[in-house]
């Protein structure tokens, strides 16, 4: 009891270091909490979402009627009652009126009993489709009724069967957001297939069996089991865990953002933790060494620390994890609706947990060097003034490895992925030693600088003093700046690329395949103002003499390769969208020969530079074009573009189709599309509104919790930020007195710290912005894989309030000391 | 990416079609050519999912050349092309200054549901335009999937007879003869022939290409 007392007097003595560093613990517990139980909870969720989205927990698809193993084997499972199975059919048929007045290619699925296992296929009446879909009849989408000019209990020919259409379905679980059709949806019954008589020897049909497992447990042996039977050319075993999803890849994304805000704010609290703390014990190096004087082992020095510090970690811990499990309850209501077949966030106590022992792990971590420190502290250091030890040693260094080591391993299980989260590791490390080469060059050129004013020259001595630690300083300033930085740097351009991908001015119905002959009928029947853009289809034969190597280019897992067919297209001018990167025009004058000139995009698939030249096959004829310019887009959206840009006199007269995207509202969608289709049955009509509404929607909400997560992740940066500078300024109050002790009056002294803070600051703003510009390139690009756009005016205001704020809470600890009169610090200083 | 999905679908939307292999054919010196033959067609013409050497002109001319026929076989096909599109690149096309035309078209106005009428009418504005030029024409007859019903599959498939009906025009009864519908002969996604499916197609093209290099020679004679 006496010990507790102890330690808490031993605390109350040093409180507001004792404050800052509880504040450094409970708010990198409530980041991590935050953000590892909400990731944790929408990985679940989405894990859920993805068994309805699949609407099985197994699918079996193949081109082929499935092989006799396999159908087997499913029965085998089936009658084992280990699994339930429900086999679809989905291919395209022209349905035809059952007066013969209309016909329409439309997109056929026939399932049965039992689909869907997850999730919910919306009808018009609200009924269930099963029970709407019994043998005769079939169930629509709407857009169909509107093209046939049919309603609900009308009757459709589809193959030899006449059905009665009994229902309109609006929504169906397993249909992929970005899934593309050329005809509305007919669903019918297996029942019916055979009167139907479509599917037979060379039809195209897609063959699938849903499969959802008894017992989740046996999820993973069913299909191994399942694939070991399939044909593994022509049949896929996939679970609602590996099937391709859009929504996955996108959610994928975004959790992997918000762990990577967890990490940083982690990286921000160990810096806080590390500088509050050593500026903490600093303080008790006298006490420590009274401690010694009068009898105390080391090991009881030690244990009281350790006990001083588990305290205010404790209080520091309950609060930060009372605050993190209260934006916990926040959170669900930030993005309510936006997850499909919403299941609803529930709290995530693993998530928590992990979050909890992160925090943990860190504190304890980064506080074993202040820590270790205290062995070396002599009773004889009561009468010495200058007590700084150099670091160093090999327990030093081994602490540093240590750290190294377990900040690595973090970020690896954070991120779940080898190479960026190495990538990560080595940026961090090298960013932290850049810091350091420039900071120490800059503070060389600064001592060396020739100065006449006295408040100034007073200044920049200030940054050298003995004990200052002005590096060091520095040093953390820059990194933890640099995280703020990069957090908003890495959020512009995610949110540049969600939302503004899908402007509300983004085309939405696409025509293709309009005829050179055909356009200006087709303009005045479509009404509409729009860009053409003619299409060449075309091979690269090779580049600079060097024959493309298509093998080797099919086997690019990532993005494009050159083996395709492209589609080229020509036009004097550059399009709205668009910039030149090299070249000073998109063709030059003083060129006689065949120009083109190439998107960036492609030289990401091979290293090109203007002047090259590249040969293109156009349908059997080659053509040879040199590189005039190398274009870039400045927006990534919807809008359509173009690899090569030919002149408009090397293709006018080649082969080609046309191609325009326009904007029309919802309700005028299937008007034009039965106009075009009339007139010109060639054109092929699609509508993607759907798709851009809901991959819009998805992208502003989640836009919006990236917003709040990184606003979170700011601010607890920048209190950090103060914190460490508060800590590390508080010895500076001691020369404050000695100043006015000189004969200075305080307006001087202050405006002296002002400018030395206001040095440091600065200079941590510029390197941090430098820094962050770079980290948030490799983030963007080698991460996420979009285009970069760097900060720009925002990173002048970042920087001043940056500067600002480092000024103003370094100048804080001597604003006291300014209003006492010296003698009574000295006072306070010699009781010491 | 989100965008990046979307920007594969209309891409895909747009190509209709993805990838083929192709080098330009290297000829044997020793063979004088004595004619080019133009193979004009959508996606089983240019051949996609096999590379350049497997392809049905590649094989084509291989073939004839084994007989002694020193033609040179262009492949003028682009995946994902309708009529219409055929249509509107004839000039292009003549610009080989071919002496026969293997004419493979309509197949993907078919899988779209488009109106076979429009078909005929783009197939036989060709082969006039064609034989007006002097040029042999061979038309590759289709049959559509079965599963666009009997109605259509039968009203595509007269397409060809009719046009090909012409006596100007030397007419496959069905390309893919022996290919369509047999599983080994096409590739997983049951519409595109395989190395062997090609094979196959040339074997059974072969006896009309030469009825019409025949032809060619008669007339020029």
């Amino acid at each position: 009891m006496s010990k507790l007392k102890f330690i808490l007097r031993d605390i109350n003595r040093t409180r507001s270091q004792a404050i800052v560093f509880a504040l450094c613990v409970s708010l990198a517990m409530v980041t991590l909490v935050a953000v590892n139980g909400f990731s944790d909870s929408v990985n679940t969720t989405l894990l859920n979402d993805a068994r309805a989205l699949n609407a099985a927990d197994i699918i079996v698809r193949s081109r082929q009627p499935l092989s006799p193993g396999l159908v087997q084997k499913i029965a085998e499972m089936e009658s084992a009652r280990s699994i339930e199975s429900a086999p679809i059919y989905e291919f395209y048929s022209v349905a035809r009126t059952a007066a013969g007045d209309g016909s329409l290619l439309s997109n056929i699925k026939a399932v049965s009993k039992g689909y869907p296992f997850y999730g919910r296929c919306e009808l018009a009446s609200g009924r269930y489709l099963t029970e709407v879909l019994l043998p005769g009849r079939i169930v629509v989408a709407p857009i169909l009724l509107e093209r046939l000019g049919l309603r609900v209990g009308d009757s459709l020919s589809i193959g030899r069967a006449t059905l009665a259409i009994a229902d309109v379905v609006l929504k169906e679980p397993d249909r992929p957001l970005d899934a593309f059709a050329f005809g509305p949806r007919i669903f019918v019954s297996t029942a019916d297939l055979e009167r139907i008589d479509l599917i037979g020897k060379g039809s195209r049909v897609s063959y699938a069996v849903l499969i959802k497992v008894a017992d989740a447990a046996d999820l993973t042996r069913s299909v191994d089991l399942l694939t070991a039977a399939a044909d593994p050319v022509q049949e896929r075993v996939d679970t609602y865990r590996t099937a391709p999803s859009g929504v996955k890849r996108f959610f994928d994304n975004f959790i992997f953002f918000l762990n990577l805000i967890g990490i940083f704010t982690l990286l921000l609290a160990g810096i806080g933790i590390y500088t509050t703390l050593t500026a903490y014990l600093k303080e008790k190096e006298k006490t420590i060494a009274v401690m010694k004087t009068v009898g105390a082992s080391s090991r009881f020095i030690l244990t009281h620390f350790i006990l001083s510090l588990l305290f205010i970690s404790l209080i520091g811990t309950g609060v930060g994890l009372v605050l993190g499990l209260a934006a916990q309850k926040i959170i669900p209501a930030l993005i309510s609706g936006l997850i499909p077949q919403q299941i609803g966030l529930s709290l995530s106590w693993t998530g928590i947990l992990e979050g909890f022992c992160l925090g943990i792990v860190g504190v304890a971590l980064f506080a074993f060097l202040p820590l270790y420190r205290l062995r070396g502290i002599k009773p004889a250091d009561i009468f010495r003034k200058d007590d700084n030890q150099p670091p160093g040693g090999l327990p030093y260094y081994l602490t540093l490895v240590v750290i190294g080591t377990v900040f690595t391993a973090m970020v690896l299980w954070q991120l779940q992925v080898l190479s960026s989260g190495l990538l990560f590791v080595a940026s961090a490390f090298g960013f932290i030693l850049m810091t350091a080469v420039f900071t120490h060059a800059i503070l060389l050129i600064l001592r060396r600088l020739p100065v006449k004013t006295l408040i100034l020259r007073q200044a920049l001595k200030g940054l050298f003093r003995p004990r200052n630690a002005t590096r060091p300083v520095i040093i953390i300033l820059t990194a933890s700046l640099a995280v703020v930085f990069t957090i908003y740097g890495v959020e512009t351009n995610l949110d540049r690329d969600y939302v503004q991908s899908y402007p509300p001015d983004a085309p939405n119905l696409f025509f293709v395949d309009i005829q050179p002959d055909q356009q200006a009928d087709f303009d005045r029947a479509l009404g509409i103002n729009t860009r053409y853009f003619p299409i060449v289809r075309a091979r690269i034969l090779s580049i600079n003499g060097d024959n493309i190597d298509r093998g080797k280019e099919r086997q690019r897992r990532r993005g494009d390769n050159l083996a395709r067919t492209f589609n080229l297209t020509y036009r004097n001018d550059l399009l709205d969208d668009e910039i030149i990167k090299t070249g000073s025009s998109l063709f030059r004058s003083d060129w006689n020969e065949i120009q083109v000139s190439v998107l960036d995009t492609v030289i990401k698939m091979h290293d090109l530079k203007i002047g090259d030249r590249i040969v293109f096959r156009i349908q059997g004829i080659p053509l040879e074009a040199r590189i005039s310019s190398i274009r870039t887009r400045t927006k990534d959206s919807l809008k359509p573009f173009f690899y090569f840009v030919f002149q408009e006199d090397t293709l006018k007269d080649a082969p080609q189709t046309i191609f325009t995207a326009v904007r029309v509202e919802k309700s005028r969608i299937a008007g034009i599309q039965n106009a075009i289709v009339e007139k010109f049955p060639n054109i092929s009509v699609i509508d993607m509104t759907e798709t851009i509404t809901t991959f819009a929607g998805i992208s502003r909400k989640l836009s919006n919790t990236i917003r709040f997560f990184t606003a979170f992740g700011i601010l607890v940066g920048l209190l950090i930020t103060v914190s460490s500078v508060l800590a590390t300024r508080l010895a500076r109050t001691r020369e404050a007195v000695y100043y006015q002790v000189l004969g200075a009056r305080s307006a001087f002294v202050f405006k002296v710290f002002g400018l030395e803070n206001l040095i440091i600051g600065g200079l941590s703003g510029l390197l941090a912005m430098v820094i962050s510009q770079a980290a948030s390139w490799i983030i963007i690009t080698k991460v996420f894989d979009i285009t970069f756009k760097p900060i720009t005016g925002a990173g002048f205001i970042m920087i001043a309030v940056a500067t600002l704020l480092v000024t103003i809470s370094g100048l804080l600890p001597s604003w006291t000391t300014l209003r006492k009169r010296p003698v009574a610090f000295l006072r306070e200083q010699t009781n010491e | 990416m989100n965008k990046a999905i979307l920007h594969v679908v209309i891409c895909s939307c747009l190509i209709l079609a993805a990838c083929g292999q192709e080098e330009p054919p290297s000829a044997p010196p020793e063979i004088q050519s004595t004619g080019t033959i133009v193979a004009m067609g959508d996606s089983l013409t240019e051949g996609l999912g096999v590379s350049e050497e497997e392809t049905y002109p590649a094989l084509l001319q291989k073939a004839l050349r084994d007989k002694g026929y020193g033609y040179r076989v262009v492949n003028a096909g682009i995946s994902g092309e309708t009529s219409s599109g055929a249509r509107s690149r004839m000039d292009w096309v003549l610009r080989m200054k071919p002496d026969i035309i293997i004419l493979e078209t309509g197949v993907n106005d078919g899988l779209r549901g488009l109106d076979p009428e429009l078909i005929r009418r783009n197939i036989r504005e060709m082969v006039d335009a064609f034989t007006a030029e002097g040029i042999d024409v061979v038309l590759a007859g289709m049959k559509i999937v079965p599963n666009l019903g009997p109605a259509y599959s039968e009203m595509f498939a007269d397409v060809y007879t009719d046009v090909g009906g012409d006596n100007d025009v030397i007419l496959i009864p069905f390309f893919l003869e022996g290919v369509a519908g047999v599983p080994k002969m096409n590739q997983p996604d049951g519409i595109h022939p395989t190395a062997d499916g090609y094979a196959r197609v040339v074997e059974h093209i072969f006896p009309y290409v030469t009825a019409a290099i025949a032809r060619h020679q008669e007339q020029s004679r």
